[in-house]
C-alpha cells in the first residue's frame, strides 16, 4: 500500500473535517486567483496602450471621464466642444503635420440602454461619398484593427440610418430593416423616456470587435444634429461662448418651426444649423509618427486652447490603473494572502486534532515497522494533499469568478476579461499553498513524530 | 533465526525519581521456529519485555540477538530507525486488542502490515493469509464489520504478513472467548509453523500457555531466576 493510499483512506474516514479543510482553502485560493485574474486582466483592458488612436480631444474637465467615456462609453459625457476644433484638425493646415486621422464623435441619446454614436464614415473607413478610404487613412480602434460591416451596408452620412454593434441585434432585438428612436439621455429605469420623434433604419450590422463599440448604435453626424434638442442646445451654448444671454434669443414656438433640418426628396438631410452652432463630444486623433513626438505636441497644442483638452487614453488609463485599480488589487492581495494564512491554520489545526485522536494508530503504524521520519512524512502528505486539492478547486472557482467578473465587464464596458488564461503568478502561488499546507503539516506530523509507541500501545 | 536475551535490564524512573527495575534477565533462549509461552502477573513486564524484544523500548543494558555467527543482530545496538525497519522485515506482532486500523478493510490491514518493508505488497499471500484465518468471504469487512474474534484474526494475518522470523503476541486471546481463543491460538501456532516463525506469547492464562511446548514465567520478585522451564511451572 503506498503512501497515497494510505492518507487518502486516512482523509475519507475523516471526510467532513477533510471537507471543511479542503474548503477553507478552496476558499482562499479561489479569492487570490480572481484578484490575480481581475488585475492581469484588468491592466489588459484598462491599462492597455494599444488604441488605434492616440489623441482625444475633449471638453476641458477629467482626463479619466473623457477617456471611459469615448473609448468604453461609460460615464457621462463631459461636455462638447466647437464642431469647429473637429475641422481644424481634419483639414486645418496647422494640423496637418501632427494629424493623420481624426473622427469625430456625438453622444447623449440611447436606445434601450445602449448608446447612440453620431460619428461620421471615417470611423468605419469609409469617405462620405460613400467609397472605400485607402488603406492608411482608415480608422482603427485596436493598431491593425478596423471596423467591418457583416450584414448589410455603410450608412449613407446624410440619411437615417444605422450600423449597429455586433451585440446590439441581441441585446436590443434590433435586426437589419428595423426603425428605431433615440431616447434622450440614458433615463433611468424610474424616469420617463424623452423619445425623439426621427426615426433610424438599421442598414448594417458590424463584425464583433470584442470592444464597447459592440454595444453601440451608430449613426451619421448630420443626423445627430436633426435632433431638435441637440441643435437648440448647441445654439444656446454657443451664445454662451459669444458671452450672450441665450434667453434674450427669440425661441422657436414649436418643433416644427425649430427643426434645424429638410428633408430632400432621395430621403437625404439638408441640415441648416450653422457650423459655428454643431458641437462634438470628442474627436478621437490617430496622429502622425506612431503616436510619438507628433501625439505629444499634438495634445501640448491643444491643451493651450480655451475649452478645449487633450489627452493621450493610454496615460490616462494606465495611471487610472495604478492608482485605483492596481492599488485596490494590491489591498485585496494582501486580504487573500491573510485567507490564504488563515488556510494554512486551519489545515495545521484539523490534522493537529486527528493527531491526537489517532495515536494509537500511529503508534500501530510504528509497531508494523514505520520509522518516525515515514509518519512525519505521511502527514506532511495528507497537508499538502488538502492544500494541493483544496488549491486546484479553489483556481477552478476562481477563474468562474473570473468568467463572472468577465460577464459583468462585457456587460459594463463591452468588453471581457481573458478569464481562461492561466498566468505564472497563478501557478507560483499555488505552488506556495502546497508548500504553505506542507509546512502548516509539520507542526501536527513533529506531534505525530513524537508519538510514544510503547505507552500508546498500552494506554489503549 | 533464533533469539537471545543476554543479561537484559530494564528499569522505569518513578514519579519520586526512583529506579524500579521491570527486566532483568541473565539469559533467555528461543530456538528457531519454537513456541513459548511466557506467563507471569500482572505489572511482572512482560510487555515490556516483548516491547524490548520488537525494539519499541531500548534496554538500560544488555542484549537482544537475533540470530547466530556472522548474521547475528544485536537489536539493542541498532539506532531507532534501524530497529523500526528490522521489525518491520523481520517481526511480527499481535496485541491483546487487534488494534486494526478503523478505515482500512481486512485485506488492507494486511497489506498495510507489507507496506513499511521496502518491498513489494504481496497480495496474493495477504488472500491466504486471511483464506488460512477463515476470512475469505471478509476480504472487504471494514473491521468494525468484523466481530472482535474476526478481528483478531485479522491482526493475526497481519503479524504474518512478512513472513516474520518471530512473532510476539501479547494476550492475544486475552479479549476472547474459550471458543474464539482456542481457535486464534490455533491459527498462530499452526500459521507460525507453516513459515518457519519462532513464537513468543504472552498470556496469563495458563490453560492457553500450557498448549506451548515450553513455558516461561516472569517473576515479579527475582527476575533473574524467572525465566523457568514449562514442567516447572506445571508444578507451581
Amino acid at each position: 500500500m503506498n503512501p497515497f493510499e494510505m492518507v487518502a483512506k486516512q482523509m475519507r474516514q475523516r471526510a467532513l473535517s477533510t471537507w471543511l479543510t479542503l474548503l477553507s482553502v478552496m476558499l482562499g485560493v479561489a479569492l487570490m486567483v480572481a484578484i490575480l485574474i481581475v488585475r492581469r486582466e484588468g491592466n489588459a483592458l484598462f491599462g492597455q496602450t494599444d488604441y488605434g488612436y492616440d489623441v482625444l480631444v475633449g471638453v476641458k474637465g477629467s482626463p479619466l471621464q473623457l477617456t471611459l467615456n469615448t473609448v468604453y462609453h461609460i460615464d457621462k459625457s463631459p461636455g462638447n466642444i466647437r464642431y469647429q476644433v473637429y475641422q481644424d484638425l481634419a483639414h486645418s493646415r496647422v494640423y496637418r503635420p501632427y494629424v493623420k486621422l481624426a473622427v469625430p464623435i456625438c453622444v447623449g441619446d440611447s436606445y434601450k440602454g445602449l448608446r447612440i454614436v453620431g460619428t461620421t464614415p471615417t470611423m468605419f473607413g469609409y469617405q462620405d461619398d460613400g467609397t472605400r478610404a485607402d488603406e492608411n487613412h482608415r480608422f482603427e480602434y485596436r493598431p491593425g484593427r478596423s471596423f467591418e460591416v457583416a450584414n448589410g451596408a455603410m450608412f449613407n452620412p446624410n440619411k437615417f440610418e444605422a450600423l449597429i454593434g455586433s451585440d446590439v441585434t441581441k441585446l436590443a432585438g434590433l435586426k437589419l430593416g428595423d426603425t428605431f428612436q433615440a431616447t434622450h439621455g440614458m433615463p433611468a429605469p424610474t424616469e420617463t423616456p424623452d423619445i425623439h420623434k426621427e426615426v433610424w433604419k438599421v442598414v448594417g450590422v458590424l463584425k464583433q470587435t470584442h470592444t464597447s463599440n459592440d454595444r453601440v448604435l451608430f449613426i451619421p453626424l448630420v443626423s445627430f444634429y436633426t435632433i431638435f434638442e441637440h441643435g437648440e442646445g448647441e445654439i444656446d451654448r454657443e451664445m454662451i461662448r459669444r458671452g450672450q444671454n441665450p434667453a434674450t434669443r427669440a425661441k422657436p414656438a414649436n418643433e416644427e418651426e425649430a427643426r434645424h433640418y429638410q428633408l430632400r426628396p432621395d430621403g437625404t438631410i439638408d441640415l441648416q444649423l450653422p457650423i459655428e452652432d454643431r458641437e462634438v463630444s470628442a474627436v478621437l486623433v490617430r496622429s502622425r509618427g506612431d503616436g510619438g513626438f507628433m501625439g505629444q505636441r499634438l495634445v501640448y497644442d491643444l491643451n493651450l486652447l480655451p475649452d478645449v483638452m487633450a489627452v493621450n487614453p493610454a496615460s490616462v488609463m494606465r495611471e487610472f490603473f495604478n492608482t485605483f485599480l492596481d492599488s485596490s488589487a494590491k489591498v485585496l492581495l494582501l486580504i487573500a494572502m491573510l485567507v490564504t494564512i488563515v488556510a494554512a491554520a486551519s489545515i495545521m489545526t484539523t490534522i493537529y486534532n486527528s493527531v491526537s485522536a489517532r495515536r494509537r494508530e500511529i503508534a500501530i503504524l510504528r509497531a508494523l515497522g514505520a520509522t518516525r521520519k515515514r509518519i512525519l512524512g505521511l502527514i506532511c502528505l495528507e497537508a499538502a494533499l488538502v492544500g494541493l486539492f483544496g488549491g486546484l478547486l479553489g483556481f477552478l472557482i476562481g477563474h468562474l469568478l473570473g468568467a463572472a467578473g468577465s460577464i459583468y465587464m462585457q456587460q459594463l464596458v463591452g468588453e471581457g476579461m481573458n478569464w481562461m488564461a492561466v498566468g505564472l503568478e497563478e501557478w507560483i502561488y499555488l505552488a506556495a499553498v502546497v508548500l504553505l499546507a506542507v509546512l502548516a503539516g509539520l507542526v501536527p506530523g513533529l506531534k505525530a513524530y513524537r508519538t510514544p509507541v510503547a505507552a500508546s500501545l498500552v494506554a489503549t | 533465526m533464533s533469539l537471545t536475551l543476554s543479561k537484559l535490564s530494564k528499569r522505569y524512573i518513578g514519579p519520586d525519581g526512583s529506579a524500579v527495575p521491570v527486566i532483568d534477565i541473565d539469559e533467555l533462549r528461543v530456538s528457531d521456529g519454537e513456541q513459548v509461552a511466557l506467563i507471569g502477573s500482572s505489572g511482572s513486564g512482560k510487555t515490556t519485555l516483548l516491547h524490548l524484544i520488537a525494539g519499541i523500548l531500548t534496554p538500560d543494558h544488555g542484549q537482544i540477538l537475533f540470530g547466530s555467527g556472522a548474521q547475528q543482530v544485536d537489536l539493542a545496538q541498532l539506532s531507532e530507525p534501524q530497529r523500526d525497519i528490522f521489525r518491520g522485515r523481520h517481526m511480527g506482532y499481535v496485541f491483546q486488542t487487534h488494534h486494526l486500523l478503523s478505515g482500512f478493510t481486512a485485506m488492507e490491514n494486511v497489506l498495510l502490515g507489507m507496506s513499511f518493508t521496502g518491498r513489494s505488497a504481496d497480495r496474493k499471500w495477504a488472500r491466504h493469509l486471511l483464506e488460512e484465518v477463515g476470512l475469505s468471504d471478509r476480504l472487504h469487512y471494514r473491521p468494525e464489520k468484523l466481530s472482535v474474534g474476526q478481528q483478531q484474526r485479522v491482526a493475526v494475518a497481519r503479524a504474518l504478513a512478512n513472513r516474520p522470523m518471530l512473532v510476539l503476541a501479547d494476550e492475544p486471546t486475552g479479549a476472547l472467548d474459550a471458543k474464539n481463543a482456542q481457535q486464534v491460538l490455533d491459527l498462530i501456532r499452526n500459521l507460525c509453523r507453516e513459515i518457519n516463525a519462532s513464537l513468543l506469547l504472552v498470556s496469563h492464562d495458563l490453560a492457553i500457555a500450557r498448549q506451548l511446548p515450553r513455558v516461561l514465567e516472569l517473576s515479579e520478585v527475582n527476575r533473574a531466576a524467572s525465566v523457568i522451564p514449562a514442567n516447572a511451572v506445571a508444578e507451581v
